[in-house]
């Protein structure tokens, strides 16, 4: 039997030690703080116009974490600069990743995109180029990610809804066609690992089409099991493990064939949206991106080598400070994680690099102006918290994908952001706030407790297996909406200073006609030229590969340049690993 | 005499991946005191078959994805040529343009909640909705 893993807290617990600690305050001065602090609280929390010293703030996706009307050096009198929060580029990275963060390099502006058919969805991606956007992202539409085909009876009337519709290789042919990948980086939103595992393939097929080598594209793919298996309403799941399988094959073949290329997403933006605390949502992801690279060193590998291609993608919601704390909490936490637990020697194995979003589930359909408001202050944190990449969501798309005005708006938000406010000259402009320093000290200490929870179940595919995570996210999302029908989380023009207008006018997105048949058609067509035999053959290795200890993803991706579709490689994924019915969610 | 349960049938319709509303939406109706069938995803016609079977009072399906309007009009045209569209009270949540909010009830749609709806409002409209059938 496998010897019980020790959790990481006890490690770090044991482990991270201030050997020569250095405090920033004396004594003396921490005790007229004290006094002068003790003074002025008294005078607000006793008497006849007393008020809690601590309230707790309620808004959309927060963690609930109490406040304090006012942090002095009192909320860490043993802080140590050096320890705590040293340089920039430096341990223990709370201060960012990059010595000269933003003036080195500016975030990239990675608006996704994606709806139609590739055809219409490659105009959109070179209408972001050519407005300023210095990232790809592309998302797939529901058959796409659902993994059946525009032909499959399942598919019908959703072709081309809310992304792109891809069934082979020659379809991401057409979806980068004249867009210079191999100067650009590329984010394909591949949720999931089996269907990383199917897009990835086509899209290495497509480039090699063009002539491009592996070693010229830059991008990331999510391949996140979060996604597979809790983050996800859909008709087949394949069970958890061998979902873990896919997503390690899909870090070992990128890592070893693509090498700049991010091979996994830890994606917590969509588990924090569907319902989770900002916590929670850190420590979900951790607690993933450790199973994984247990595996992966179980695989054979050095630490070092693999981690430096792991990257985070967070969503960004209203509470600001929580926020920007959370960002840095987390890229200080991992630092720990990966030096203390995993040893890891190198540095950009130990940094938290990540890309984020600001929060679908907070815009609001009355006003749905104020959304450009809301999704601009969201940015301004995620700036703040010194992240690496960004989105900002769209006024309009509390009803709909946006349009290309509305996509240009969230574009712009970041161009203000970037040229006009001056925030990004500064490193790290909230280090050193007491405030933001205690807050981001707490919130590590809560990522950490709540790996813990989830390494104390067995690790995360187990909390997955046993329901754990599935609960937590009903019990959190059922709360929430109860706190905001009694108003306790406000949302302006919707549950307080109520808009009168009820139905504003507001230009909608429309989807283009006829993508459905137009997917159909080139199916069709690709089903009689393509060398069904090879076809065959193909699909029925990549089969072997499934049920055999190996790499499937040489496998799918000779799949690719046969022209397989993506539903016939789901069909060999759910026929070799079988169904899985997740715990349901209430 | 105790009134009976309302019977509802919630489903996700076609390939749509969000399901947080549907989720919240199945719990505050049985907290209300009703009887919910959850189906995941499904399309139309395996829908109308278990409502058929579970001789539900309410079918409830959630699309956030877009396809709202081409499933919708084909659930609600299988229900009629099934003959259960006038005996059972047809809902639909989820994220839709202004416009579209009216496409649906021109489609036959009973009612039509956005994210804006609480749970007092969707409870109370599913249980007058329910009252009206009955009365026709």
């Amino acid at each position: 039997m496998e010897k019980e893993k020790a959790r990481t807290k006890v490690i770090l617990d044991s482990r991270v030690k201030n050997e020569n600690p250095v405090p920033l305050y004396n004594s003396k001065a921490l005790q007229d703080i004290e006094s002068n602090y003790t003074a002025l609280k008294k005078k607000y929390t006793e008497g006849d116009k007393k008020q809690p010293w601590s309230v707790t703030p309620k808004t959309i996706l927060g963690s609930e974490i109490p406040r304090d009307m006012l942090y002095t050096p009192l909320n860490a009198p043993e802080s140590d600069y050096s320890f705590d929060i040293g340089m920039p580029g430096s341990e223990p990275f709370t201060r960012g990743i990059h010595p000269n963060m933003y003036r080195g390099k500016k975030f990239t502006m990675r608006q996704i995109n994606g709806y139609g058919g590739p055809e219409d969805t490659n105009l959109r991606i070179k209408y972001m180029l050519e407005h300023g956007g210095t990232g790809i992202s592309v998302i797939h539409d529901l058959p796409t990610t659902q993994m059946y085909d525009s032909d499959d009876p399942i598919s019908k009337g959703q072709v081309g809804m809310s992304g792109v519709a891809i069934d082979s290789a020659d379809d991401m042919e057409i979806l980068f066609k004249d867009v210079p990948i191999d100067k650009i980086t590329v984010s394909l939103v591949t949720h999931y690992p089996s269907n990383t595992a199917i897009l990835f393939p086509m899209y290495l097929a497509a480039a090699e089409r063009r002539g491009l080598k592996p070693e010229t594209l830059r991008g990331s793919v999510q391949n996140d099991i979060t996604l597979e298996e809790v983050v996800r309403s859909g008709p087949e799941y394949i069970p958890p493990k061998d979902c873990f399988r896919i997503q390690c094959d899909n870090i070992e073949y990128i890592k070893n064939n693509v090498p700049y290329f991010n091979f996994n997403t830890l994606n917590g933006y969509n588990l924090h949206e569907f319902g989770t605390s900002g916590v929670t949502e850190m420590a979900v992801a951790v607690s993933n991106a450790i199973e994984s690279l247990d595996e992966m060193i179980k695989r054979g590998y050095e630490v070092d080598w693999i981690a430096e291609r792991l990257a985070f993608f967070w969503s960004i919601s209203s509470d600001f400070f929580e926020e920007v704390a959370r960002i840095r909490a987390v890229r200080r936490l991992w630092y720990r994680i990966m030096k203390y637990r995993f040893g890891a020697k190198s540095p950009r194995a130990m940094w938290m690099r990540c890309h984020v979003q600001t929060s679908g589930i907070s815009l609001v359909r009355e006003e749905p102006l104020n959304n450009l408001i809301r999704a601009a202050i969201q940015s301004l944190s995620a700036v703040f918290g010194g992240v690496q990449s960004l989105h900002v969501d769209s006024y309009d798309e509390a009803y709909s994908v946006p349009t290309e005005e509305a996509a240009l708006l969230s574009l712009r938000t970041q161009q203000i952001i970037q040229e006009e406010t001056a925030v990004t000259e500064v490193v790290d402009p909230l280090g050193g706030s007491f405030y933001v320093e205690a807050l981001t000290n707490d919130i590590e200490k809560r990522i950490l407790d709540e790996v813990d929870e989830i390494e104390k179940i067995g690790g995360y595919v187990a909390s997955i297996e046993k329901g754990w995570i599935h609960n937590k996210i009903a019990n959190y999302f059922y709360r929430e909406k109860e706190l905001i029908d009694k108003g306790e989380i406000k949302f302006v023009g919707s549950n307080v200073y109520k808009s009168e207008d009820k139905k504003p006018s507001i230009e909608v997105f429309r989807y283009p006609e006829g993508v459905q048949e137009r997917q159909k058609a080139k199916l069709a067509k690709l089903r009689m030229n393509r060398d069904n035999e090879k076809v065959t053959e193909a699909l029925s290795a990549l089969e072997d590969a499934c049920r055999k200890n190996t790499n499937i993803i040489p496998f799918s991706l000779e799949c690719a340049r046969h022209g397989c579709s993506v539903g016939e490689i789901f069909k060999v994924f759910k026929k070799a690993f079988g169904l899985w019915k997740p715990p349901a969610l209430w | 005499m105790a009134e009976r349960k309302i019977k509802v049938l919630l489903s996700k319709l076609g390939l749509d991946v969000h399901n947080r509303g549907v989720i919240t939406v199945a719990k505050m109706l049985r907290d209300a005191g009703m009887e919910v069938i959850y189906l995941g995803n499904a399309l139309p016609e395996e829908i109308l078959g278990i409502a058929i079977q579970e001789h539900v009072d309410v079918i409830g399906v959630s699309s956030l994805g877009g396809a709202h309007i081409t499933l919708g009009m084909d659930l609600i045209g299988d229900a009629v040529k099934e003959g259960i569209k006038d005996k059972t009270v047809f809902i639909i949540g989820g994220v839709f343009s202004i416009e579209d909010e009216g496409r649906l009830k021109e489609i036959g749609f009973d009612g039509v909640y956005t994210a804006v709806a609480t749970r007092d409002e969707i409870t109370a409209s599913i249980k007058d909705l329910v009252s009206a059938k009955a009365v026709k």
